[in-house]
């Protein structure tokens, strides 16, 4: 069981965790990063495991195309879980390529019945294999398609309802996509199941002015702090990480972000005391 | 899914070749219709990937050369893997091809050197053969004795000189060389603990490795040896070489009977 404030682990912070074991409660790594034969990669991953819980994240899923799914991919994830037995797994609620071509991209979907009746099967297959339950997150978008009947909060809500799956909510994300395109982010997280959320991320972004661009190389703005704050009222305490995939600060930074959701979760559980 | 597969073509065609598919995506006052984020970050996060993968290439070429043979690259061999660990390793192949894309030929040893050197970091675990282990091997089963070498272990055919170029690329940006020379000569790329590592092999040295690895036994190093430095001298000469190779950690096993043996 996973509870508290976790990070990603980063290769720049590997001998770090192993000298002085930080104050985290749990570590977030990217599945594909481990999925290789052998080296320092695994080696680390085994050494830290040995100290930190953790729960797998992956980029390749490609949940969403409609290639058929790649059963040795899913193979893989299943055997790096047997080594490391995360609390979960989760991916994207996107494609990543088609026709066997990777864009190694988060692509967005177009939100019709056709594309959920999709990813209900889907989703199905992957727990099958996985034998368990996977947490979606929401992505970061940029445009959005003709064929759109839904939202994305509807579309994902009823993914979850239809797959059985649950939720990783990227607040940052939520956010981004408000801003590009123009809907108001606390509608987005009122319509989201409480009890299907497992983990947060919380992420920095780029500002170009009238968009943003999920970057994950910023520090987290004020504006993502306070969805999150209005997130965790709406749905509770849920495991907590800091996403940061470029221009990797020293641990110290991260766990100062951390230390920020520390106290804003503290704070909105004492409002829930009173 | 008809529908899907169609929408998800059109979209990653626009992706690939840049144009606006109107008929597939809003515009909406200029918002939502940021394609181009999308078109910009497939290629710079594949530029991205090749520049984890080929450090010394890159500075080498400089940014702007390099990101042009990444565009051709990319252009020319799209991803097909999961992970983008792996994209880059037809890039040897690419410029075999397309030798105009460098301004140097022996740059391709580079490249080669660097892959080889990428696949040793992860490539799998394997306890390294010893000399202790070595020792308990019967005198009379050395001559049928093959070895194993370590997964990371890769043997590499060099048209060029590119070691001072390497050497000169470490770290320093500002780091001028000599172009390479021509010389046919062989390289060992594998990993010692946790780090690569690469060296040159002596002349004498190369024939009777890639026996070695070819899976022939000692008794056919010693032959080898023999060729080279008369049958005197050629036990010794196996004999020492084997164990600087299995001081250097580029061993795993031995086998004396058909199964391997890691002892």
């Amino acid at each position: 069981m996973v509870t508290g404030f976790g990070l990603g682990l980063r290769t720049e912070h590997y001998q770090t965790f192993v000298d002085e074991r930080p104050d985290v409660d749990w570590l977030e790594v990217i599945s594909e990063n481990y999925m290789v034969p052998g080296g320092k990669p695994l080696y680390y991953l085994d050494r830290i495991r040995r100290d930190y819980p953790m729960v797998m994240h992956g980029v390749s899923l490609s949940i969403g195309t409609s290639d058929p799914l790649d059963a040795d991919y899913l193979v893989a994830l299943r055997r790096l879980a047997e080594r490391i037995e995360p609390a979960w797994i989760s991916d994207h609620l996107c494609w990543t390529g088609m026709a066997h071509t990777n864009l190694h991209d988060l692509l967005p979907l177009p939100y019709t019945e056709e594309s959920l009746q999709h990813l209900t099967s889907r989703v199905a297959q992957v727990q099958d294999v996985l034998r368990r339950r996977i947490l979606l997150e929401n992505v970061s978008s940029y445009v959005a398609f003709h064929a759109d009947e839904m939202s994305e909060w509807e579309f994902l809500v009823e993914l979850t309802r239809r797959a059985d799956c649950d939720l990783l909510l990227d607040v940052n994300n939520i956010y981004v996509s408000s801003v590009n395109h123009g809907f108001d982010p606390q509608r987005f997280v009122d319509a989201i199941p409480a009890e299907r959320v497992r983990q947060i991320h919380v992420a920095g972004h780029e500002d170009h002015g009238d968009f943003l661009i999920d970057t994950h190389d910023h520090d987290v703005c004020d504006a993502v702090w306070d969805l999150y704050r209005y997130t965790l009222r709406r749905i509770g305490p849920k495991p907590t990480m800091i996403e940061r995939d470029d221009h990797i600060p020293p641990l110290a930074a991260l766990l100062d972000e951390l230390a920020v959701a520390r106290r804003i979760a503290a704070e909105c559980a004492r409002e829930v005391d009173r | 899914m008809r529908e899907l597969e169609r929408q998800q073509s059109r979209f990653q065609e626009s992706v690939l070749s840049g144009d606006f598919p109107e008929e597939l995506l809003q515009r909406r006052g200029g918002r939502c219709a940021r394609l181009e984020i999308y078109q910009h970050a497939y290629r710079a996060r594949l530029i991205d990937a090749l520049v984890d993968n080929y450090p010394a290439l890159h500075r080498a070429l400089g940014d702007e050369a390099f990101e042009d043979l990444a565009a051709a690259y990319i252009a020319a061999r799209p991803s097909r893997y999961r992970s983008i660990r792996w994209f880059g390793d037809g890039l040897a192949d690419f410029v075999a091809e397309e030798r105009e894309r460098l301004p140097h030929p022996a740059l391709r040893d580079l490249i080669r050197l660097e892959w080889a050197l990428r696949g040793a970091f992860d490539a799998a675990d394997a306890a390294a053969l010893t000399v202790e282990s070595l020792a308990t091997l019967a005198p009379d089963r050395w001559p049928q004795a093959t070895f194993a070498v370590h997964p990371a272990f890769q043997l590499l055919e060099m048209e060029w000189d590119v070691a001072p170029l390497w050497h000169a690329l470490q770290g320093d940006d500002d780091a001028e060389s000599e172009p390479p020379l021509e010389r046919a000569h062989h390289l060992a790329v594998w990993r010692i603990e946790l780090e690569p590592h690469w060296r040159t092999l002596e002349e004498a040295e190369a024939p009777l490795l890639a026996a070695l690895v070819a899976g022939e036994p000692f008794a056919e190093l010693c032959l080898r040896a023999a060729d080279q430095v008369g049958e005197a001298a050629a036990p010794s000469l196996a004999a020492g070489l084997l164990r600087r190779w299995i001081d250097e950690q580029m061993l795993a096993a031995v086998t004396t009977d058909g199964t391997s043996n890691p002892l």
